[in-house]
């Protein structure tokens, strides 16, 4: 399969998300739940974030040395915006839910945190398969 | 809900036109190589100005590169 640059950009960028994101909720939610936000937690949080951020940085000029890289036109701009849309009305949804929850069984700020780190990450999974499935089927 | 679909005679014009690659067309019209191959393919419908700045590469009115094919009958008449 030919893949251009921007859908091999976001294979990548969905696959290093399922990965980091998945190992550290893997990690996060095995264990017992600390009640407070201590330093433990926090670099494990920061850790993941930074490990995405390097990795993507690495991944995306290896895929530039590799595919030539061509500027967004309408068609991209257009399936971008679509993906926007899904994964904006999926987070608010989440987020809502997660208000509702908090209230009702007075979650702990670790996990709260921990919970809208998830929403995130379940909207922008969201809107890498929007993008995927425009790109294939057509717009 | 009426379908209706836009053809076009991309690959035919590019053949005659010295058999332009997609590539150069793109190049030409200011898009990627991969929606050059979605419009070709009936994937995707350009804007208006895309449409027109594809027509004006060709030097040919714009209904000689696209077609509006409507599934409603009252309309085709």
């Amino acid at each position: 399969m030919n893949l251009s640059y921007r859908e091999q950009s976001i294979w990548g960028s969905l696959a290093i998300t399922l990965i980091v994101y998945g190992y550290y909720f893997a990690t996060v939610f095995s264990g017992a739940q600390p009640s407070q936000i201590d330093r433990t937690a926090l670099a494990r949080l920061i850790g993941a974030v930074f490990v995405i951020v390097v990795i993507e940085i690495a991944y995306h000029i290896l895929i530039a040395l590799k595919s030539k890289v061509e500027p967004k036109d309408e068609r991209d701009i257009l399936i971008e915006t679509k993906a926007y849309r899904n994964s904006y009305l999926l987070l608010v949804a989440d987020l809502f839910m997660l208000m509702g929850t908090v209230v009702v069984f007075g979650l702990t700020p670790l996990l709260t945190v921990n919970l809208m780190l998830l929403s995130v990450v379940i909207s922008e999974i969201v809107k890498y398969l929007t993008q995927l499935f425009f790109y294939r089927r057509g717009i | 809900m009426t379908k209706s679909r836009i053809r076009n005679n991309i690959r035919k014009l590019r053949f005659h036109c010295s058999e332009m690659t997609q590539q150069q067309l793109a190049e030409k019209v200011g898009v990627t190589r991969q929606t050059i191959i979605a419009i070709e393919g009936d994937k995707y419908s350009p804007s208006l100005e895309v449409a027109f700045r594809i027509a004006c590469v060709f030097a040919v009115p714009l209904e000689e590169v696209f077609q509006y094919e409507s599934a409603d009958p009252e309309a085709r008449e």
